[in-house]
């Protein structure tokens, strides 16, 4: 199966990619939170930078990379989310 | 407090100069007898012969607001005699002195509030999708990343021997 999401991107990660947002982008589902990973670099190599310091966030929920799988729907948020810097 | 006074967790973000006054009377209530508040401002910081200038901040709105809701839950489940909890949050660029975030919360009496708002902003800081760039006098800038982060300053795996050394 295969779900349209909306790709959101933060901080360092638009730099790298020049974007700030894409959609809709065809993901398949269910899906590992790295394969999900592993698309978004394939889009974007530059994200690369982010190993190993970065999470996503699915419909607002972080989701850590690696062996956690999600189910994806049409018009969900897919995130990328460097280190946090608020306060 | 009376039991019609409804709890009150309220976020804001703006990019607009923040208010401590707005902020206090947020949580105001004849029930308590202590309002705690922290402010963070921004530092003029010197890195690396670069002086720090201002800050730029972006946030993931709607879940930063959904998290926020998570932390008052939190603070409630530890402290359950918290009243009110305000947190105003700048976005865009905050210059040096400024506020970047003031956040005030409200008790009975003055323990709990303490403790709660130390708690509060070091889970704003490791929770809420929030960042912040440096921006130097050189025109340079950098994304900074908390040591809240569960995600940050990770370790990297130490380097293999390399050949020419006898293991």
């Amino acid at each position: 199966m295969s779900a349209q999401v909306f790709v959101l991107y933060f901080a360092k990660s638009v730099e790298l990619t020049g974007v700030k947002e894409e959609g809709s982008v065809a993901v398949p589902t269910p899906i590992s939170s790295r394969d999900l990973w592993r698309l978004l670099l394939q889009r974007h190599p530059r994200l690369s930078l982010l190993q190993d310091q970065v999470v996503l966030a699915v419909r607002q929920q972080y989701v850590a990379i690696g062996d956690q799988v999600v189910t994806l729907g049409d018009g969900d948020e897919v995130a990328v989310v460097p280190p946090l810097s608020g306060g | 407090m009376s039991k019609s006074e409804e709890r009150r967790d309220i976020f804001k973000l703006s990019r607009d100069w923040l208010s401590v006054q707005e902020v206090v009377d947020a949580v105001s209530s004849t029930s308590c007898g202590a309002v705690s508040i922290f402010i963070g401002a921004t530092r003029e910081d010197e890195v690396g012969g670069r002086r720090v200038i201002g800050l730029e901040y972006e946030a993931y709105e709607l879940m930063a607001q959904s998290e926020f809701s998570k932390l008052c839950d939190d603070i409630r489940a530890r402290w359950p005699t918290v009243t009110h909890v305000c947190v105003h949050h700048r976005l865009g660029w905050v210059k040096v002195g400024e506020a970047s975030v003031v956040m005030a919360i409200s008790s009975p009496h003055r323990h709990d509030g303490q403790q709660a708002i130390w708690h509060c902003i070091e889970q704003l800081k490791a929770n809420l999708p929030i960042w912040k760039k440096e921006v130097y006098d050189t025109q340079e800038a950098s994304w900074k990343e908390n040591a809240e982060c569960p995600w940050s300053f990770q370790k990297k795996v130490p380097p293999a021997a390399s050949p020419g050394e006898n293991v």
